[in-house]
């Protein structure tokens, strides 16, 4: 039996091949080329080295003398599917913990001023404010928070009525027949989404040529 | 004279707990006659006066918002340019200078802009049907709601109604409304009805005259709708009808009446 060992690199590069045999080497079975070979380790001389294919090879010679072969690509399937299952694994975990760190989130443009908003030339000059402006100014402020309380007050009035109007109307219709009232309850689908376009200053001009133009849309929009 | 002689016997199930009118046979008359009236109003169609309050506040706030800004590249541009001149009539230094620089200054463009905005005429918000206070027209008060009224002839009056017509039996109350508002309008009326059930109830008795034990009286059921297309064609029936406004419609109904039906309609 052939059991090879080291491998040694040596330090000028060229390989250094120690093979215990347990039989005996003769000087007849050391093939000449690897006398060379051996005297030439020393000095680097461009020769053409024959290499051994494998370190299964015993000799450098013969072509097919190897240890029995059968096994060692059942181990090489193993050992890479294992492998390609552990990387596989690592990816995925590797994703998993992108995935769980919170999104990066998506810039409002409206609260980052732009820069050249904040340079000082472009700072206002205008009188400062006199004690009557200001005087005038809290006393409009209270006015309108007066008026405004009276607007809502109005509003949440009419809103009651509305619904106690209607509650009556329904309970009349119930005491008339139970059919219609049933059919009165009942949810109206085509009501909702309801859209109008609500007024505007003055009424639609007939007859008004709009101006040529095209809209260019040049919001930025983000994704996630 | 209009007696109603319609006998509404539809056999119609009732709460077993209404122990006062329980269906005694199949020809159970109900006392009470049932009508669909339909409260069709027009939308405004432009945005209402400011209050005085509303006003002063709106100004106060341009101003506020005025002070806190900064100046736009527009007002840095003017600035500039006022600066160069005054530099210009002051001196004569910059006067090589300006010829390679642009010819329209941002005040040029402002009066050009200011020129722009005299010349367009928009649509007056008082129209000449306000002027002519021609109640039938749709574009009278564009800021407010208006409703429609027809002169229908209950018993031997004729009275200025929201139209109505009376129930069959088969529909229900809301396609009663639509059924009115189809009478007098046409078919092609684009109307939104909001909703099955009805806004408001108005029930009277018949005068003594008329009313028996079967007939005692009569109750109005209200739906709302907005119309949607922007004109009605002018094939109203021979009805006399009106577009008017909340305000306006003391002018035209009963007290009663008109109590029950404020109740449902918001101010505007």
């Amino acid at each position: 039996m052939l059991y090879p060992a080291i491998n040694e690199v040596a330090e000028d590069g060229s390989k250094l091949i120690t093979v215990i045999y347990e039989y005996k080497v003769t000087p007849e079975s050391v093939s000449p080329h690897a006398l060379c070979y051996f005297s030439s380790c020393s000095s680097w001389l461009p020769q053409r080295v024959p290499l051994r294919g494998s370190h299964w090879q015993s000799s450098l010679l013969e072509f097919r003398t190897s240890l029995p072969v059968r096994a060692q690509p059942k181990k090489k399937k193993k050992v890479d599917v294992k492998k390609e299952q552990a990387q596989k694994e690592r990816m995925k975990k590797k994703l998993k913990k992108l995935e769980k760190a919170a999104p990066e989130l998506i810039p409002i443009e409206d609260f980052i001023t732009p820069l050249k908003y904040s340079e000082s030339n472009r700072v206002r000059s205008l009188p400062a404010l006199s004690p009557e402006e200001s005087e005038r100014r809290v006393l409009l402020l209270k006015k309108w928070c007066l008026f405004k309380q009276k607007q809502d007050e109005a509003e949440k009035k009419a809103i009651k009525a509305l619904v106690e109007s209607q509650q009556e109307a329904l309970k009349e219709l119930r005491l008339e027949s139970e059919e219609l009232y049933q059919a009165a309850v009942r949810r109206d689908e085509g009501l909702f989404p309801f859209e109008r376009d609500g007024p505007t200053y003055t009424p639609p001009l007939p007859g008004y040529d709009p101006p040529e133009g095209k809209c260019i849309d040049i919001t930025k929009v983000y994704t996630q | 004279m209009a007696r109603h002689c319609g006998v509404m016997a539809a056999p119609l199930a009732r709460r077993a707990a209404d122990g006062a009118r329980r269906v005694c046979s199949a020809a159970a008359q109900r006392p009470w006659k049932l009508f669909g009236a339909m409260c069709l109003l027009r939308l405004p169609r432009i945005t209402q006066p400011l209050e005085k309050e509303e006003e002063e506040v709106a100004a106060l706030m341009e101003q506020i918002e005025l002070e806190k800004s900064h100046y736009s590249d527009h007002e840095i541009r003017k600035l500039e340019e006022e600066e160069q001149l005054r530099r210009k009539k002051e001196s004569l230094y910059d006067e090589d200078e300006a010829r390679g620089k642009t010819v329209i200054m941002a005040q040029d463009l402002e009066e050009k802009w200011e020129q722009k905005f005299l010349h367009f005429k928009a649509a007056p918000r008082i129209t000449e049907a306000d002027k002519s206070n021609d109640r039938k027209s749709l574009s009278r008060k564009l800021d407010s709601n208006l409703m429609l009224l027809v002169k229908q002839k209950i018993g031997n009056q004729d009275l200025w109604l929201l139209p109505q017509v009376e129930w069959q039996p088969g529909e229900t109350l809301r396609s009663t409304a639509e059924r009115a508002m189809a009478m007098f309008l046409g078919d092609h009326v684009q109307a939104k009805v909001l909703g099955n059930a009805p806004y408001g109830i108005y029930k009277y008795k018949f005068p003594r005259a008329i009313r028996t034990e079967n007939n005692v009286g009569a109750k109005v059921f209200f739906f709302k709708a907005y119309l949607q297309s922007s004109d009605v064609p002018q094939t109203e029936l021979k009805a006399d009808y009106l577009w008017v406004t909340k305000k306006e419609l003391g002018d035209y109904l009963k007290l009663e009446y008109l109590k029950k039906v404020n109740r449902f309609l918001l101010d505007l």
